[in-house]
């Protein structure tokens, strides 16, 4: 297989890369000053029951080396403890929230990928134009904008159109599919057009910087020079190449989503992972707050690992 | 080089001299000046705050939420503080964040830039690979979690955005500081004799500076930006007021539900209008130190037809 | 006969960044007869490249143009792409020089030239990939490399894939710009004698755009030597060696070196070309030249004809008999 130690070496940097985001997070949650945040245990109103039995999975009255191999060995069983708040496993807590974060935020991406790129497209074919000064300018416009403030702005905009809060409507009782499902595109909306439009932007500029860099190749003369439509020069020759950055810029944007995630769920209370972590520091619950932090470094590193895969499948020419 | 395109040999002055570079990139385009201008505009009234906010800051000039009026163009928070006044502190806490946090984190980057790349070999494998592993962690909920452990402060503040937003800058200091170690002039500088640390401030630093100019405007953006999420996330420092802040209590007082738009909407404005205009600058910057000689072969326009012109000796 | 191609009155000018204007090509004429070889010489920046890419309709969008170019008697110029397009490679096709990007990295040799084929309804399909494997056979590649990526070729590879590309559809013109420029010797020697080969096989007429004599020497039969965006000289390719009129002409043939007569000194021209996004008075050549005088300084000299075929724009001519 092409380039297989490139795809070992990849896989290896991510394999370290969580571990490093393991230890960090064991660190930073056990080794800070304060008790309340060392000890695992200490859920509050929990029966003395729970607390021994925390206590025994997870070495709590050990050395800290042996806490440490301990919380290793928990973490592949997938034990993150049991939240303060609601007394229920971590890892219960988080799956719900991720199920909950993760059609948004695809909505979400999807949405700046393909309105990015066109527009970016779009300004690179009309350099110079008018055309291409909006475009540029409405990117870095959204691109300024603080999520947080245009998740606000937008329910200025549509409050009493769309709905503004939750992802379900709680009135509806056991509402049948297809209202269900209305009722749940309704609420979605929103919060996954602000990330969108807060994303988008980055993808503009960079599309239309690759676009334009690949319309100054040579192969792009040859390729008029043969006798091909410029539409057809731009679709078949120009937009391929051009794309190989973006493979790149959805890997690194992936901080930034987690980021806009946190505030937008925030913003239209959005029962997702983003939310989860807020709460979880609004009140101190440190389980969740160690388990969800862990949860999306680690989600970044694989998102990272295959873009990095993708891009490399894509350009023929890196082989190392 | 194109060799099958056209290389077009415009006479003009190189770009990559360090002094006016800065000021002359700026006169090229229009959109940076105007992004310096609103900067400086902003920067300006943050600094004469003190002095020139029409009301006192704690000072309860009406009702709760009191909506836009002559005396007040913007309205009242949820305190009945007059929201111009807000704005003016709020921009000056928000650029002190800003950059502050920007110097903590040029500071690392940059001596993390300009190590790796000067030394080259273990120094850089090693200095890169950590700056590898602090990319890839996300900022905000690494942010969130510091924050939440150590307490809200102004310092803790500007101390955790720092310590985020330096990799971009290492990366791209090492890139230059490497092209720049190969120049005939520091590999002299080296054969005479001449101390990493004299090489580096006299040789290096210079050729450096402009991008790192760049890349500073660049980073005060972000950092602006995290303050603000910070704040709305309740990790801000609840002593001061940044615009961040003023957000955040609007969100939390329900501002919407009480119809205060005005509460929310222009703080975020001058937050965007100086992340925008640091965009703007920053980017200009970037781009008049990576120009684009190439010729686009293609776009929307083509080449244009000129009427026939007499022979050739007639002035042209 | 009716020439295959005709340039007349050819300007060309680039917008500058500044807001200023380059006159990259002033006033250049030539024609071309079916199955003819004629070499375009000159220095880097001189215009031959740019006059070759005006020939196809090539130029980028910030450039305008001025003249007439006749492909069999049609004008191609004043029609745009519309009239030019249905031409290119069909009746006239160009080979730049094969560095990395002249071919699409990311697809394989085969699917460029199966592209080609396609586009111009040569062949579809199947029957197409096997064209597009003969096509390389006969430049000397073997079929099973049409599955490669241009970076997986040589430098000397690609630019005869290039050179199979381009003959794909049986052009009547073939432009080559710079084809040996950044191959070493022994594979420029074996291209040249691809060109010549194929050239002759197929009664193609080629335009050889370099700025390298022997080349030149090697494969074409008329010259015209080009200074500054104009016209310095033409004629046949002896003339120009044997007889050449204008001083610059003179010198770049003398610039090269003679391996059979080592002792002969090298001579190379002082200075550089004039800036072209000003107005010149006189001469273009005259701060480099060595027989320069008074005239050549405030009086532009036209191109004169001598006969033939033959031009040549210099003050000296009058002087001077040859």
């Amino acid at each position: 297989m092409r380039g297989a130690d490139y795809v070992l070496k990849r896989l290896a940097f991510a394999v370290v890369t969580v571990f490093v985001a393991v230890t960090i997070n064991f660190a930073l949650f056990r080794l800070a000053p304060g008790s309340a945040v060392t000890n695992l245990s200490r859920v509050p109103h929990a029966t003395q029951q729970l607390r021994e039995a925390l206590t025994k999975q997870f070495g709590l009255n050990k050395s800290k080396g042996a806490q440490y191999v301990i919380y290793l060995k928990q973490l592949l069983h997938g034990n993150l403890g049991v939240s303060f708040e609601n007394e229920q496993p971590v890892s219960t807590n988080l799956r719900i929230a991720l199920i909950n974060t993760l059609p948004m935020v695809f909505l979400g991406t999807l949405f700046s990928i393909v309105i990015g790129t066109l527009t970016g497209v779009i300004a690179a074919w009309r350099r110079g134009t008018p055309t291409e000064t909006l475009t540029v300018s409405s990117a870095l416009g959204f691109y300024s904008m603080p999520t947080h403030w245009l998740g606000l702005m937008l329910i200025i905009i549509f409050a009493g159109i769309l709905p503004t809060g939750g992802m379900t409507n709680e009135f509806l009782l056991n509402p049948p599919f297809w209202t269900h499902v209305r009722d749940l595109a309704s609420h979605i909306t929103l919060p996954s057009l602000t990330l969108g439009l807060v994303l988008y932007g980055e993808y503009t500029l960079i599309v239309r910087s690759a676009m334009l860099e690949t319309l100054g190749e040579d192969y792009i003369l040859t390729a008029r020079a043969k006798g091909l439509r410029p539409w057809t020069i731009v679709r078949r020759h120009a937009l391929r190449n051009a794309m190989l950055p973006v493979a790149t810029l959805i890997a690194l944007s992936l901080g930034y989503i987690v980021a806009g995630a946190i505030l937008i769920e925030t913003v239209f209370s959005w029962p997702g992972i983003g939310r989860a972590v807020y709460e979880a520091v609004l009140q101190r619950d440190y389980p969740m707050l160690q388990g969800a932090f862990l949860l999306l470094t680690i989600s970044v590193v694989i998102c990272n690992l295959v873009a990095d895969l993708l891009y490399f499948k894509l350009d023929p020419r890196i082989t190392e | 080089m194109s060799s099958a395109g056209i290389m077009i040999e415009a006479p003009t002055t190189p770009a990559q001299t360090r002094r006016g570079f800065v000021l002359r990139t700026l006169r090229a385009k229009p959109a940076a000046t105007i992004g310096l201008v609103v900067l400086m505009i902003v920067v300006l009234v943050a600094v004469l705050a003190p002095v020139i906010a029409p009301y006192g800051l704690h000072t309860q000039v009406g009702p709760v939420f009191g909506s836009p009026s002559w005396s007040h163009p913007l309205g009242l928070d949820d305190g009945g503080i007059d929201m111009v006044t807000l704005l003016m502190w709020g921009a000056r806490i928000s650029l002190v964040v800003g950059f502050a946090a920007t110097v903590v984190s040029m500071a690392i980057g940059g001596t993390v830039g300009v190590l790796a790349g000067y030394f080259g070999g273990v120094v850089e494998t090693i200095l890169m690979r950590i700056t590898d592993y602090f990319i890839v962690v996300p900022d905000v909920p690494l942010m969130i979690v510091v924050a939440a452990i150590w307490g809200p402060s102004l310092f803790h503040i500007v101390i955790v955005i720092g310590i985020l937003l330096w990799t971009s800058t290492a990366r791209v200091i090492r890139a230059q500081v490497k092209s720049v170690r190969e120049r005939v002039y520091v590999k002299r500088a080296r054969a005479l004799g001449a101390g990493h640390t004299r090489i580096v401030l006299r040789h290096v630093l210079p050729q450096v500076a402009p991008l790192l100019i760049a890349n500073t405007v660049l980073t005060v953006a972000v950092a602006i930006f995290d303050e603000t999420a910070l704040s709305f996330l309740g990790l801000g420092d609840p002593s001061r007021v940044s615009l961040g802040k003023v957000i955040e209590n609007a969100f939390e007082r329900a501002a919407i539900s009480a119809g205060a738009w005005w509460a929310i909407v222009p703080p975020g404005a001058v937050v965007a209008l100086i992340i925008l205009a640091c965009s703007l600058v920053g980017g200009a910057l970037e781009d008049a130190l990576n120009p684009r000689l190439r010729v686009a072969h293609l776009s929307a326009r083509t080449f244009r037809l000129r009427p026939l012109v007499g022979r050739s000796d007639s002035a042209l | 006969m009716t020439p295959l191609l005709e340039v007349e009155g050819l300007h060309v000018w680039f917008d500058l960044a500044d807001g200023g204007e380059l006159h990259a090509v002033q006033d250049v004429g030539l024609t071309l007869q079916p199955g003819e070889r004629l070499g375009l010489v000159g220095e880097s920046g001189c215009g031959k490249t740019t006059t070759a890419l005006a020939i196809m309709g090539l130029l980028p969008p910030s450039a305008s143009a001025a003249g007439r170019i006749l492909l069999e008697g049609k004008d191609v110029l004043a029609g745009g792409e519309a009239t030019i397009r249905p031409h290119r490679w069909v009746d006239i096709a160009i080979v730049f020089q094969g560095a990395m990007n002249a071919l699409n990295p990311v697809r394989t040799i085969g699917a460029q030239i199966v592209e080609a084929l396609e586009l111009h309804e040569v062949v579809r399909g199947a029957a197409a990939r096997d064209r597009a494997g003969d096509l390389l056979e006969s430049v000397g590649i073997p079929a099973r490399r049409a599955e490669r990526f241009p970076h997986e070729l040589s430098g000397g590879m690609r630019q005869r894939a290039a050179i199979a590309m381009a003959l794909s559809c049986e052009p009547k013109v073939l432009i080559a710009d710079e084809p040996t420029t950044a191959l070493d010797v022994m594979v420029q020697a074996q291209i040249l004698e691809l060109l010549d080969g194929l050239c002759s096989d197929f009664g193609l007429a080629l335009i050889l755009v370099t700025h390298d004599l022997p080349v030149v020497a090697q494969l074409c039969d008329r010259g015209v030597v080009m200074y500054a965006g104009r016209i310095a000289e033409r004629g046949t390719v002896e003339e120009l060696y044997h007889e050449p009129h204008h001083p610059y002409t003179r010198l770049l043939f003398a610039a090269t070196p003679d391996l059979d007569d080592l002792d002969q000194p090298i001579v190379s021209i002082p200075g550089a070309p004039p800036r072209l996004d000003r107005p010149l008075e006189g001469c273009p050549f005259r701060p480099r030249c060595d027989r320069a005088f008074e005239r050549c300084e405030t009086e532009r000299p036209r191109l004169r004809g001598f006969g033939d075929g033959r031009e040549a724009a210099c003050h000296l001519d009058q002087l001077v008999s040859v």
